[in-house]
């Protein structure tokens, strides 16, 4: 289990519970909220729905693993419970009408919880970005007023795009609008950036920026469901929830911090507070709940 | 080469709608009509696309092909379309991995759905040949396959039965509707973006519209009074768009997509538009067509061509967001962008007639008299 950091200690610890080639400091990689529906779920011992929502490759190659990937993370985190994921790809811009299509698939499958990987086609189609963030926005609210579930998962980090303001504009907009609706949010970005820090052996053929796209997918079903356990922990108490709605504040402004970061390899910046606090102290295997 | 007419210039005008809202983002996407309403280019395509197989299948003097020469006719089409399908898909393909390779950006395989296929390129090539596998923004053409490959049925039941065609054809629409029937995508979860289940509807009702109004001067009569209902309902559709209403799915009652606005199924409300749209904008080409000459004839050549043009235009489409992506989507872009890909369709649709207007003169056969063979 991650110790808390010292002063002096040059690196923040990684999730120990993450496989080795994914292991990410738990404050880049996730901010908790409450999921009531899937709460609700496990309360009335019925498998959970899952609707995972990817760009394009949602079902196929390295991500075709993602939604069978998930559902078993998800079945081995929560014993003796039945989760049953169905994929799905979102084609097109949230900014133009994406928004409608996810209604539909959302009515169609019902699920409890939709795990919803969002922004990269937009920023693709350099969408205006106050359009995209009051599309997803919307599309959230809706979402929730559905008692629906929802987990966000913000863009792809890849280096040629690692200085791109618009780019990083848009992923900070996802993180506003999944800090003001309360979501969880899988911090894809930051988690990619810092795993394309590390150095490594494996070696891609078109080079280390498609090596390192290969390896985010790789770890998604892995990071988003840590995501969704730790944020099944989550107490009801409101003043509690409040409380972490300020740690995942904090999280969002240090999750622009890595922007100024040097990219070349170099320890990351000490991160003072952890969001999730339960990721302390929690056991690897969170006990089911009542 | 066909004299500009109503038919052509209106698909023209869809090829060149559907070019621009395919460059998402740009400019010139919000005046285009499909963000004043709740149908689109696509329902305009399809309808014409039935409106001139009625046109196609009939000889000069307006009687009925023989039912064979119908079947070949309609099967080489098809042919064409699948193999203008195929082509355009795998050069899609290509320019997105090349500008993934050239950008060194693995992001911009994602563009279109075409992560899928680098992602896993054994099953998804062979989606891709049977078209179960489509490209975002490439669905057109598959449906519009499957759609050219019953056409030998509607038209031959239509011969038989106008009535008998139009009720099988509600019938597979509703029935899709209410059980909600697609074709499904593969690899990978979902359906076809286009249900061609329910799309057929509107190729016959083109079809059907064609044959009946050429026929019958009263029917042409009603189609010509029932006008002013068609603004009625496309005045509806524009203030629907403009406030963005719309029903929402998970709370409209069952069979939910007859009450949704959905594009796939192709929903009443979709259709009922768009009839509203026809009706409408029926007279609008004769009124612009002797004040707008070279327009009309622009469009028209465009309309003539429209395989080829919409095959360029997806490609073209393509392009110009890789280049608003690198440049960021400035003005002065899509103003050159959009411009020279007009100029680009017009110039393909132009070099298309070129082509089949300079055939090769056939060899001769040479000779025992001559120098050659002695």
């Amino acid at each position: 289990m991650p110790a808390p950091p010292a002063a002096s200690a040059p690196a923040e610890a990684v999730d120990q519970s993450l496989s080795p080639e994914c292991r990410v400091p738990g404050s880049k990689l996730y901010t908790l909220a409450r999921l009531k529906a899937v709460k609700a779920a496990l309360k009335e011992k019925r498998p959970v729905r899952v609707l995972s929502i990817g760009s394009s490759s949602a079902g196929l190659g390295a991500s075709a693993s993602y939604p069978v990937k998930l559902e078993n993370a998800l079945e081995q985190a929560l014993p003796d419970v039945q989760v049953d994921v169905e994929a799905r790809g979102l084609p097109g811009e949230v900014a133009s009408g994406a928004g409608e299509r996810l209604r539909s698939m959302v009515a169609e499958v019902e699920p409890d919880l939709v795990v919803w990987q969002v922004g990269t086609n937009d920023a693709l189609a350099r969408v205006d970005i106050e359009a995209f963030g009051e599309a997803l926005e919307e599309s959230v609210k809706w979402v929730k007023s559905h008692e629906i579930d929802i987990v966000l998962i913000d863009p792809v980090f890849t280096e040629s795009l690692a200085d791109d303001a618009y780019y990083t504009e848009m992923v900070r907009t996802v993180q506003d609008v999944a800090r003001r609706e309360a979501v969880p949010l899988v911090h894809r970005y930051a988690a990619m950036r810092y795993l394309s820090t590390r150095g490594t052996t494996e070696v891609h053929m078109l080079g280390r920026h498609f090596r390192l796209n290969d390896l985010g997918l790789r770890c998604m079903a892995e990071h988003a469901t840590r995501a969704i356990t730790l944020s099944l922990l989550q107490p009801d108490a409101a003043k509690l929830d409040a409380s972490k709605t300020d740690g995942s504040k904090a999280d969002a402004l240090k999750a622009d911090a890595p922007k100024a970061e040097p990219t070349q390899a170099g320890a990351p910046p000490l991160d003072p507070a952890q969001t999730g606090t339960p990721g302390s102290a929690e056991k690897p295997a969170p006990p089911k709940q009542p | 080469m066909r004299e500009p007419n109503a038919i052509d210039f209106w698909r023209g005008f869809a090829l060149i709608t559907i070019f621009i809202n395919h460059i998402p983002g740009n400019v010139f996407e919000r005046y285009t009509f499909s963000q004043y309403g709740i149908s689109d280019a696509a329902e305009l395509f399809v309808f014409l696309a039935g409106w001139s197989i009625g046109l196609a299948t009939r000889g000069r003097d307006g009687k009925p092909e023989p039912r064979l020469t119908t079947v070949l006719r309609l099967l080489s089409r098809t042919v064409e379309v699948y193999r203008a399908q195929i082509t355009i898909m795998a050069l899609a393909l290509a320019m997105i991995a090349g500008c993934a390779l050239y950008l060194d950006n693995p992001l911009i395989l994602e563009w279109h759905n075409a992560g899928g296929f680098f992602a896993d390129p054994i099953q998804t090539m062979v989606g891709v040949v049977v078209l179960t596998h489509q490209l975002g923004y490439f669905n057109i053409l598959p449906l519009y396959v499957v759609l050219i490959a019953i056409a030998p049925a509607v038209v031959l039941i239509g011969r038989v039965s106008r009535a008998a065609l139009l009720a099988m054809s509600l019938t597979l629409y509703g029935a899709s509707l209410v059980f909600e029937w697609n074709f499904p995508s593969w690899p990978g979860e979902g359906d076809w973006f286009f249900n061609p289940l329910c799309w057929q509807l509107l190729l016959v009702l083109g079809f059907l519209a064609n044959e009946a109004t050429r026929e019958s001067e009263r029917l042409r009569h009603l189609w010509r009074s029932l006008m002013p209902l068609g603004v009625v309902i496309v005045a509806v559709g524009v203030v629907l768009a403009v406030l963005e209403w719309r029903p929402d799915p998970m709370l409209a009652p069952e069979p939910r997509l007859v009450f949704t606005f959905d594009k796939t199924y192709l929903s009443p409300a979709r259709l009922i538009h768009f009839c509203g749209m026809v009706l409408a904008f029926q007279g609008v080409y004769a009124l612009l067509a002797p004040r707008l000459g070279p327009l009309a004839r622009f469009l028209s050549g465009l309309g003539r061509n429209s395989l080829a043009v919409f095959s360029m235009g997806s490609l073209l489409s393509l392009a110009g967001q890789f280049v608003r992506f690198q440049t960021g989507g400035v003005i002065i872009v899509d103003v050159s962008v959009v411009g020279s890909g007009l100029f680009a369709l017009g110039f393909t649709a132009w070099f298309v007639e070129w082509r089949s207007r300079k055939p090769r003169p056939a060899r001769k056969a040479p000779d025992a008299a001559s120098p050659s063979s002695a």
